[in-house]
């Protein structure tokens, strides 16, 4: 189910990033469709975040282009790139002297909009990621780690971008509020709707989460499946991975509904 | 409805502090600001002196004199260490007038080569202040404060020297002794030792100007570098020695004043005019005295010499 | 007490010399902080270029103070004025202080606050004044504290070449050899160190970030 789309969102043109001496990405050809959840799935040193990283030009190929929306970020300010990209990162990373609010509405308030749309949109966005609407007005210091990162994803999505991109956002999490997480970000991408690459080294998470899983291995593209097809597949580092991953695994392909 | 209480002020965390860091800055350069700008001391006069009785004594008689011919408040900050610090205090307007001596602002100030004539001196003095600075030179005091090379009376007189040239031979034999300034000076040691050819015994002992005298004194050195009004010099029966190739030059003391103080204030002008020539070295050679070996207060040694000469009621 | 009395008898003096301290001081210091802040802001972004401006900051503050008055005073238009020598030696004894903490205050701002502030779009302008500044400031200002309480006791030796100030009343005093004119320099400069202190201690608190 390897089809190629004749608009790419996202598209990585043989792109090769090296650095110090060290070949982290070697050859890397990719494209991402409009709408669909493209897992990086690898484990570290594998190169995975850092071609997350050149989608919103956090990092630039040493050979080769990234394309978004069929332009490189070199044609296009990579700031106006960057605020029509939402970034979620592990760390979360909120702001912690702003609250909330404040810290959600960050891009809309450097796009210019006024503040009755900001507080407009602040509010739809936490109902939206379930959070209840005096959390508004708290510090990060004051939530637990899955308020943050809730707040992580509001933030992102605040300025209702197209693309998302995701480096192991829920890897700090405990057991549980991951779970919860992962279930409702599969019901916010059904109502939302968004192109996603979304990192992570964990399996399950990637079957669960995943409309296809890209995964990489020393800076290589190994191959690109889909979740039904990764747990059957007969190449190496696939199977590999299922291996280690062990059993429950085809009822996280079914998204847990099985 | 959110962020009511103590979040409230806080919500633009970032613009509040910078508007507090800018006002605290604010605050701490315009009250130092205001302080100094152009200091007009309204009608308040600052008197500053040197570090040393004589320095002491004239100002004290310009304050008094100012103080009893004018409405004028008069401050007095004396004690200031040197030449270059009543200088640069003067130029700063921190003082409005302080004692200096023709010779000193020639050479240490005006950084010129030393002349022998008193009126000389004096004129070339008054213009470049002048020019330069901006400052007034009032009229002479009356007394030529020169630097006298000093030994002990019994010296002078065993060994029949009268003169600086005729000392040379014996100075091998002695210990000098000199205050700092004078070491330092372009118009002190150097040329005096170039002049004369002096070879003093060892390195000259630097030393306190008020301490010289009773070193002489005590033995503890034979050859001093004072005043020629230091009271010391007939109380401890100490010899001048003339300056018979005139290297010195004269050091006539005058007030300085800042113009802009003479603008101001007329008055403050026509006060030290009348002090014109009153000083002589004897008067000023027992005045030194009164303080230094008797003691006696400085202001009131002041008010006596201004009473006695009917300057002051 | 015999120093209550004398300042109370000579307060106009004291207060001149007290507001000749404060332009030493607050000149000073106001020059330092427009030159040193974006300085550290300049090293923390570049760290190539750390070692160079932190050890030449440390070097002028190990020549000792009178050596560095001496050593300007033969610069000309600087040393014609012993108050614009004494303003430009302060301003660089309190470089140091004020250029290291910026450098430590912007380099401790959390790394994923940046990296999430980079990737949402944020200019460089905007996360310096918008996130690194605000989150910083407390450290800043702890390094302008430190200035500051130097340049208060540094400027009393600024009287020893006529720059006027507190010092002078002490230098007086040790000439005259009087006790209460020493201390009615002294203890007004401690007192402007202490309030200082306590005054730009008091913001840095207030300014911690949660």
């Amino acid at each position: 189910m390897h089809a190629i789309d004749a608009n790419p969102v996202i598209e990585f043109r043989d792109v090769s990033y090296r650095v110090q001496g060290t070949d982290v990405l070697r050859g890397l050809s990719l494209q991402v469709a409009k709408g669909e959840t493209l897992v990086l799935l690898g484990r570290s040193g594998s190169g995975k975040t850092t071609t997350l990283k050149m989608v919103n030009g956090l990092v630039s190929p040493t050979s080769g282009a990234v394309l978004v929306n069929g332009a490189t970020h070199t044609d296009v300010d990579v700031i106006r790139l960057r605020r029509g990209i939402g970034y979620v990162i592990q760390e979360v990373g909120l702001f912690p002297h702003f609250t909330v609010s404040r810290n959600i509405g960050v891009v809309p308030k450097i796009e210019g909009w006024n503040d009755a749309r900001i507080q407009a949109r602040v509010q739809e966005l936490l109902q939206l990621v379930g959070l209840s609407p005096e959390i508004a007005s708290r510090y990060p210091h004051q939530l637990s780690g899955g308020q943050r990162q809730r707040v992580g994803v509001a933030r992102a999505l605040a300025a209702d971008p197209a693309i998302l991109l995701m480096d192991e956002p829920f890897g700090a999490l405990d057991p549980l509020t991951r779970d919860e997480l992962q279930r409702e970000f599969l019901s916010l991408q059904r109502r939302v709707n968004k192109t996603v690459v979304f990192v992570t080294h964990d399996l399950r998470e990637a079957l669960r989460l995943g409309s296809r899983i890209a995964l990489m291995e020393a800076g290589k593209l190994v191959t690109v499946l889909s979740p039904h097809e990764f747990v059957k597949s007969d190449d190496p580092w696939a199977s590999a991975y299922v291996r280690a991953f062990g059993d429950g695994l085809e009822s996280a392909a079914n998204r847990g509904t099985s | 409805m959110s962020g009511i209480g103590m979040n409230a002020n806080k919500n633009d965390t970032s613009r509040w502090a910078a508007t507090r860091i800018a006002a605290l800055l604010t605050a701490v350069l315009s009250l130092s600001m205001l302080s100094s700008c152009s200091p007009s001391h309204e009608d308040r006069i600052v008197v500053g002196s040197k570090n040393f009785t004589e320095s002491f004594i004239l100002g004290e008689l310009i304050a008094q004199q100012i103080e009893a011919r004018t409405q004028l408040k008069v401050e007095r900050r004396f004690y200031l260490a040197g030449t270059y610090i009543c200088q640069q205090a003067i130029l700063a307007g921190r003082i409005d007038v302080y004692p200096e001596y023709t010779g000193t602002a020639l050479t240490a100030v005006l950084k010129q080569s030393a002349a022998s004539d008193k009126a000389e001196v004096y004129q070339r003095v008054k213009t470049e202040y002048e020019r330069r600075f901006g400052l007034t030179l009032g009229p002479a005091f009356g007394f030529n404060d020169t630097f006298a090379m000093e030994i002990r009376g019994e010296d002078a007189r065993r060994l029949n020297v009268k003169t600086l040239s005729q000392a040379a031979q014996f100075a091998p034999q002695w210990r000098a002794g000199f205050g700092y300034e004078f070491m330092e000076r372009p118009d002190g040691y150097r040329g005096l030792v170039a002049t004369y050819g002096l070879h003093f015994a060892g390195e000259p002992r630097i030393m306190d100007l008020g301490l010289l005298a009773r070193a002489l004194k005590d033995h503890q050195v034979d050859f001093a570098g004072g005043n020629a009004t230091d009271g010391l010099i007939p109380a401890l029966d100490l010899f001048v020695l003339q300056d018979d190739r005139h290297y010195f030059p004269p050091y006539e003391a005058v007030p300085i004043i800042r113009k802009q103080t003479v603008h101001e204030h007329p008055e403050v002008a026509r006060a030290l005019d009348a002090l014109n020539g009153q000083i002589s070295d004897a008067e000023m050679q027992q005045m030194n005295y009164a303080v230094d070996a008797q003691h006696r207060d400085t202001a009131d040694v002041a008010r006596e010499f201004l009473r006695a000469k009917k300057l002051i009621p | 007490m015999n120093v209550i009395r004398f300042l109370l008898q000579n307060h106009t003096q004291v207060l001149e010399l007290t507001m000749e301290h404060l332009w030493l001081v607050g000149l000073s210091t106001a020059f330092a902080m427009l030159i040193g802040i974006p300085l550290g802001i300049i090293i923390a972004h570049r760290p190539s270029w750390n070692r160079p401006v932190l050890a030449s900051a440390n070097i002028i503050q190990t020549i000792p103070s009178l050596a560095l008055f001496g050593f300007l005073l033969p610069v000309p238009w600087l040393g014609a004025r012993s108050d614009r020598l004494a303003i430009l030696a302060l301003t660089l004894y309190a470089l140091l202080p004020i250029i290291r903490n910026t450098y430590a205050g912007i380099r401790g701002v959390d790394a994923a606050v940046i990296e999430a502030g980079k990737g949402m779009g944020l200019t460089e302008s905007q996360l310096l004044f918008q996130v690194e500044l605000p989150l910083a400031v407390s450290v800043i200002l702890s390094g302008v504290r430190i200035a500051v309480v130097i340049s208060v006791g540094l400027a009393t030796i600024a009287a020893a070449i006529g720059a006027g100030g507190l010092g002078e009343f002490i230098f007086r005093g040790l000439a005259m050899v009087d006790d209460r004119v020493i201390l009615a320099g002294a203890i007004p400069a401690a007192i402007l160190a202490l309030l200082a202190d306590f005054g730009v201690g008091w913001l840095e608190r207030r300014l911690r970030p949660r």
